[in-house]
């Protein structure tokens, strides 16, 4: 029975931190209607500016995580300026390449200022982990479990009672009525890119200590935050949470209870049949009406 | 108005058509010799390419202050491999259209030489090799060498160090599912079988996998008393080595030799001390490997692994068997590359067999507290 709580709960672990990034992903198509594909490059960036600040400089970790996710809403702001904002009138494509485009500079980029080290960053608290039983509770899972629930409290309260969260879910629901309704769209959804690549960015910070930091750590947690949102319900926040979740403990058991090799195969098999079963996801609408 | 015959037209038009080729052969006459590499600099090994162009670079600027090859200065066009399969095939093909390279150094990867392995053959130059898996140079493919003793040599190492030295039954083994970790694992299998062995439990893995619970729990499970790994990549190799200490595994561990390389001690930290590998380089194993050491020290400012020596002597075999040919000619460089006998390598003492395998053996090294302590040399008849 040991072994079903270990595996339960690194799948929880592994699976918060694939909610984290999908969220972001919903939070950007609620407000725009489109796919960031360089939602795993936020939690890279902000991953080497924690490595930058509390590694190259020596800074302490609650100062270098504030600064990091400073740093990644100058970011958000930044990548919704040049990579959303000129394109917003055209079509959903354009703005997708524009995102893959940003997602491949982005990644270059790092790898010409930083080059393809690995970079280590240690756990965010001081302590490995707790045994209880055989049961081994990685701190690192901890917190990050504790992130995601802490976040997604946050964000129930945010959004259904603030003024500014009711703005945001108008400005998603229908931009031509909240604009008609005096809700400036445009800060709308800057707000919605600073907001989303905080999220990711936290993600990556926290992910950071057990996958290293590396240019290619975002695209990994992306390609499941992606699917995640599908097998949830592509725009719904709840649905982000579950599907990543879901699709955490999945591999997990899978890899476990059928096969190793095979763990992103299990993960991709559900993502498929919910194409063919159920588009629309677990909570959602149909990618294809939202498309 | 002057008339041209049709003789002279047709001479005109030789004259133009031959021009470039001329001008081309004249010019190779007094240009640098050059050596083609294909090498990750961008992609998950990108790390690794740099070591690899490093070891490479060192034996150049060697060779190039001793009078170069045949008199001539030499020079490494570089390609990246993007660290993919795709990519190494098309990073071969453009240097293979370049015609005055006289002869490559390619992957350490098993699987991208797998993926080279045609375009190589119809290339017909030599091409030097780091890749272990054993049936590469199987392939009927007269054009591979190999610069680093292949994987039959290290399943033997392990198996032997594991059984004899270490006295261990039980045994565990991971590898990775690519054609380098499963021709490892049957190469490790084989041998262990042939002590009268069969592991408890074997576990694969996909390369860049995120979490390595189920495989540690396998391990756990079975209650090996030895574990022994084929990693490929070293960011898999430190995840795995953190939760493997983590979930409270505290067997013996003998790797392959990305266990022992700078990359993977740096990531995994204390997760790795005190385990052993085999590895093809170890500074301490002979004068030439030491000489070495200190050459990428000085440039690098990081202790050198088996990344960058094995590209520090394919450089200088190519150089030696284009030396001992006299010319530059494939098949001739070919032969001379068979005849090397004891010549001594950063790697160890290379004697090239038939089928193009340079070295015939492993040394098993200890990581004690992050530094890597040289145990012994194991050699096999080649």
């Amino acid at each position: 029975m040991d072994l079903v709580y270990q595996l339960l709960f690194t799948g929880i672990g592994i699976g918060s931190v694939y909610a984290l990034v999908a969220l972001g992903f919903v939070l950007i198509f609620r407000a725009t209607n489109v796919v960031n594909f360089a939602q795993g490059e936020f939690s890279m960036v902000a991953a080497f500016l924690m490595v930058i600040f509390a590694v190259d400089l020596e800074w302490p970790y609650w100062l270098s995580l504030i600064l990091s996710l400073g740093g990644m809403a100058i970011y958000g702001a930044l990548f919704n300026l040049g990579v959303y904002y000129p394109l917003r009138h055209r079509t959903y494509l354009p703005v997708i390449i524009s995102t893959i485009g940003a997602s491949i500079l982005v990644t270059n980029s790092t790898l010409a200022l930083y080059g393809p080290q690995p970079q280590v960053l240690s756990n965010l608290l001081d302590f490995q982990g707790i045994n209880l039983g055989t049961v081994f509770f990685d701190s690192q899972y901890l917190l990050i479990i504790g992130v995601t629930i802490v976040l997604v409290a946050f964000q129930y309260w945010f959004f259904e009672h603030t003024l500014l969260g009711k703005k945001l879910q108008a400005t998603s629901q229908d931009k031509e009525m909240a604009s008609l309704l005096g809700i400036p769209v445009a800060a709308m959804i800057m707000i919605t890119f600073v907001y989303s690549a905080m999220i990711g960015g936290l993600a990556g910070i926290l992910v950071a200590p057990i996958l290293f930091v590396s240019i290619h750590m975002g695209g990994t947690i992306a390609l499941k935050a992606f699917a995640a949102t599908i097998i949830g319900g592509f725009g719904d926040v709840a649905g982000a949470i579950i599907g990543g979740l879901a699709l955490g403990v999945i591999e997990t058991f899978g890899a476990a209870y059928v096969s190793v090799p095979y763990k992103d195969g299990f993960a991709f098999l559900v993502l498929v049949m919910f194409l063919v079963f159920r588009p629309q996801g677990i909570f959602g609408e149909r990618v294809a009406e939202k498309a | 108005m002057s008339h041209f015959t049709r003789r002279q037209i047709a001479a005109g038009l030789m004259l133009g058509v031959a021009a470039p080729a001329i001008i081309r052969s004249a010019s190779a006459q007094s240009a640098t010799l050059k050596i083609g590499q294909v090498v990750p600099i961008t992609g998950p090994a990108a790390e690794a390419g740099k070591y690899a162009m490093a070891g490479a670079k060192i034996a150049l600027e060697a060779i190039n202050k001793n009078g170069g090859i045949l008199g001539k200065q030499v020079e490494i066009i570089t390609e990246d491999d993007q660290t993919t399969n795709p990519g190494a095939v098309l990073a071969f093909s453009k240097l293979a259209t370049n015609a005055d390279i006289v002869g490559f150094i390619a992957s350490i990867r098993s699987t991208q030489m797998h993926a080279m392995a045609p375009d190589i053959l119809k290339t017909g130059k030599p091409t030097m090799f780091g890749g272990t898996d054993p049936t590469l140079t199987k392939l009927d493919n007269p054009w591979l060498f190999r610069c680093r003793p292949n994987d039959t040599y290290s399943g033997k190492v392990i198996a032997e160090f594991g059984v004899k030295e270490l006295g261990l039954k039980k045994w565990g083994i991971v590898h990775s599912t690519d054609a380098f970790g499963t021709n490892g694992m049957k190469a490790l299998d084989e041998s262990l079988k042939a002590l009268g062995i069969t592991p408890v439990v074997i576990q694969g893995y996909a390369n860049q996998s995120q979490d390595f619970t189920p495989v540690v729990l396998a391990l756990k499970q079975a209650g090996i008393d030895i574990l022994s790994s084929y990693f490929t990549f070293e960011g898999d190799l430190g995840i795995f080595a953190r939760q493997l200490r983590q979930l409270g595994v505290t067997a013996p561990w003998v790797g392959s030799p990305s266990i022992v390389n700078t990359s993977a001690i740096k990531l995994a930290g204390p997760a790795l001390n005190d385990t052993y590998g085999v590895a093809d380089y170890a500074e301490d194993s002979s004068p030439e490997a030491k000489a070495f050491a200190n050459n990428y020290r000085a440039l690098m400012k990081v202790a050198p692994d088996n990344q960058s020596s094995w590209t520090f002597d394919a450089m200088n075999l190519l150089a030696a068997a284009i030396n001992k040919a006299g010319k530059t000619d494939p098949a001739a460089v070919r032969e001379a590359m068979l005849s090397i006998k004891g010549y001594k390598g950063a790697e160890g003492e290379y004697n090239f067999d038939k089928n193009g395998d340079g070295l015939h053996g492993y040394n098993v090294v200890k990581n004690v507290k992050g530094s890597i302590e040289f145990a012994k040399h194991i050699e096999f008849p080649s």
